[in-house]
């Protein structure tokens, strides 16, 4: 009967909350207060597929719904991304009958690291996918291995783990266990010898606190690793990233797959590899996920092209916060061979709290933007001071550095006759301040 | 000068790293030649052999093996700060300096035991807080961010105190450690970039000038500074 009650609760709201434009998660508190322990009393489908990680959570679920959806599968899924138990409430339960069935072949959820534990206590899911552990909003998360203890607690034994291979910490969950899936990249054209970021995560054995190393890196602490003190290392993978080829946008899994690129980032092809061996999980044709992927644009609004007057541009989101989104999302401007104007908005660190801890700039490779295809940068935003001081510490020439605290006064300045193609790089916190300009 | 930057590979959680080169450039800017020596597990260092020496914050797991590296360094250290040298400690660095420190599973391992303080850490709630400090050595307040998952009881003479943020004890109104010109505080990452006059004030300590730094160099800095203390100044009403 309370179940009953939460369903149609969560329902009416749900319709409610669509007409006037409230978020997804409200309809689930309250169907979780009338029934807290509704979703195990729900009947689920047969896959329940979760994703969770510090970054690509949403673009490899967005994808993993596309390639199911292109096979035929009815998928439920957490579009809005409201990932913490409530938003999971309300799409599962949005997505059941009155007797309270889901009405799908696959649940695919979207979980945040560190609620994981509460929403999974009651859904198991049967595959679990895990991307990646980075520094992501340490203000509220701690710091990676903090993460790790959290997310530690929502595995159980009988799950099908799908895990990033190259990341030595989420491998971690992997260690002593039978039933993981990895993913991961072959040693790629594109790879590096040393770290040469302004931070190294990779430096120790998450396992036994040795040094750990590195026989090639793709960025950051992500690549081939071991540690010669207690052996833990990079395991073998079951789908494999084995070729890029960024430039002219095309990658290649398991030596046979050919998926061509709609953003040509190392970023995006761990997504695309996620989706790919998930897709290969439920037993859809490789050849098809392949196909499905190729020229795939991501829906959610992570970039957007804009014209500021005659001068066109792309809009990078990153995560403030989140040190290895700016440099990817960097990484794009530089290999820009055109040339280009990088603007860099930091004016709230986060839409959905507030903190002034700007310590996360310090994290990040702002050094890269050194290089020639970069010829101009903007600073702007309320922190654009400390902006100013972390590019003071590279080794930019400051002359190629301008610095606005009003994002109107760098939209004015960068409106001007200059050839440079532009790429802002901000968050989905500033995005809209500077996109409702141009 | 000589700057130490100690287990600069493993306690450099929070950015704390830029705490290092603004001390080193400040110098540079006055004209007072610096050196950087940055050490780790394998090395060993000579402390008494350096002006400054800086230790950032790390994982719980991390501090606890630097910790216990951190030994072979004991009666050194101890006589470092008894003997005035500059040594700044921030995050959860300095808490290695007490007795014990136990941890959210209630094993307790051994500090250095150069304090009589002891820490207990927990794994339920991640203490995090915008911070405005005050400290009795300088003028005016310092801002930053607290990040930790522990408390501290048996510090006799803190650094700072709280008018925002948390203490030792999380409700506590006292902040650090201070002993001499040691300096260990619970605020993480670039701390003395974020606060100019606390950067210019240890400088001056560290380089024993007995005229004024300069300052020039600092403009953003303290442009920066000013807008983060008026915004949490509001947000504590
Ligand atoms: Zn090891």
């Amino acid at each position: 009967m309370k179940r009953l009650l939460a369903i149609v609760v969560c329902k009416i709201l749900r319709v409610v909350g669509k007409i006037v434009g409230k978020g997804s998660s409200l309809p689930g508190k309250f169907a979780l207060k009338i029934c807290p322990d509704v979703l195990s009393r729900v009947k689920l489908p047969e896959y329940i597929i979760a994703v969770t990680g510090s970054n690509g959570k949403t673009s490899t679920v967005e994808m993993i719904a596309h390639v199911l959806t292109q096979n035929g599968k009815r998928v439920a899924w957490n579009k809005e991304g409201s990932n913490q138990i409530e938003g999971v409430t309300t799409m599962v339960l949005c997505n059941a009958t009155l007797s309270g069935r889901v009405k799908s072949d696959i649940l695919l959820i979207e979980s945040d690291e560190r609620f994981a534990k509460y929403t999974f206590k009651y859904i198991s899911p049967t595959h679990y996918v895990m991307t990646n552990l980075y520094r992501d909003q340490l203000t509220r998360n701690g710091h990676p291995e903090w993460v790790y203890d959290a997310l530690s607690e929502s595995i159980n034994d009988n799950m099908q783990l799908i895990l990033n291979a190259d990341d030595p910490l989420i491998s971690h969950f992997g260690y002593g266990r039978n039933n993981v899936v990895y993913f991961g990249a072959d040693k790629l054209s594109t790879d590096i010898k040393e770290n040469k970021s302004v931070y190294n995560d990779g430096a120790y054995c998450p396992h036994c606190k040795k040094p750990l190393v590195y026989s090639t890196r793709h960025y950051n602490h992500i690549g081939h690793y071991e540690c010669k003190s207690c052996g833990y290392k990079r395991q073998d993978t079951a789908h494999a990233v084995t070729d890029v080829d960024l430039e002219n946008g095309r990658m290649t899994i398991d030596g046979k797959y050919n998926i061509t690129l709609a953003l040509r980032s190392l970023y995006n092809i761990y997504n695309l590899l996620a989706a790919f061996t998930v897709g290969s999980a439920v037993g859809i044709d490789g050849e098809k996920i392949a196909s499905d992927l190729s020229d795939y644009v991501m829906k959610n609004g992570r970039v957007v092209n804009f014209n500021v007057g005659k001068r066109p541009g792309t809009l990078l989101v990153a995560k403030h916060e989140n040190s290895i989104s700016y440099d990817l999302s960097m990484s794009v401007a530089c290999a820009d061979k055109r040339g280009c104007d990088v603007l860099i908005i930091v004016d709230a660190v986060s839409r959905k709290y507030f903190t002034s801890d700007v310590s996360w700039l310090w994290d990040i490779d702002f050094e890269m933007l050194g290089c020639e295809n970069v010829h101009e940068i903007v600073l702007a935003g309320t922190y654009c001071n400390d902006l100013a001081v972390r590019f003071s510490y590279t080794d930019i020439p400051q002359e190629k550095i301008r610095v606005f605290s009003g994002i109107e006064d760098a939209y004015n300045y960068l409106n001007s006759d200059r050839d440079e193609y532009i790429y802002t790089v901000t968050c989905f916190s500033d995005k809209g301040k500077f996109l409702s300009l141009v | 000068m000589k700057i130490l930057h100690l287990y600069y590979d493993i306690m450099n959680l929070y950015g704390d790293y830029a705490n290092v080169r603004a001390m080193e450039r400040m110098m540079l800017k006055n004209g007072i030649e610096c050196s950087v020596d940055r050490l780790s597990f394998n090395d060993k260092a000579v402390l008494s052999d350096y002006d400054f020496i800086y230790i950032g914050s790390g994982t719980e797991r991390n501090r606890n093996v630097v910790c216990e590296d951190m030994k072979k360094y004991r009666d050194e250290l101890k006589d470092c700060i008894d003997s005035g040298k500059v040594i700044l400690m921030t995050g959860n660095s300095f808490e290695m300096l007490g007795k014990s420190i136990t941890g959210a599973g209630g094993d307790a391992a051994e500090g250095l035991g150069i304090f009589e303080f002891t820490v207990s850490e927990q794994k339920k709630t991640r203490n995090t807080a915008d911070a405005v400090f005050t400290a009795d050595f300088l003028d005016r307040e310092l801002v930053g961010f607290i990040n930790k998952c522990s408390e501290i009881e048996g510090i006799d003479k803190p650094l700072f105190g709280v008018k925002m943020g948390l203490g030792n004890k999380n409700d506590g109104r006292e902040e650090g450690l201070r002993s001499g010109n040691l300096f260990g505080t619970h605020l993480t990452g670039p701390v003395l970039i974020k606060n100019p006059h606390f950067l210019t004030y240890m400088a001056k300590l560290v380089s024993g000038a007995d005229t004024e730094l300069s300052e020039e160099h600092l403009k953003y800095e303290k442009a920066g500074y000013e807008i983060t203390l008026k915004e949490l100044s509001a947000l504590n009403g």
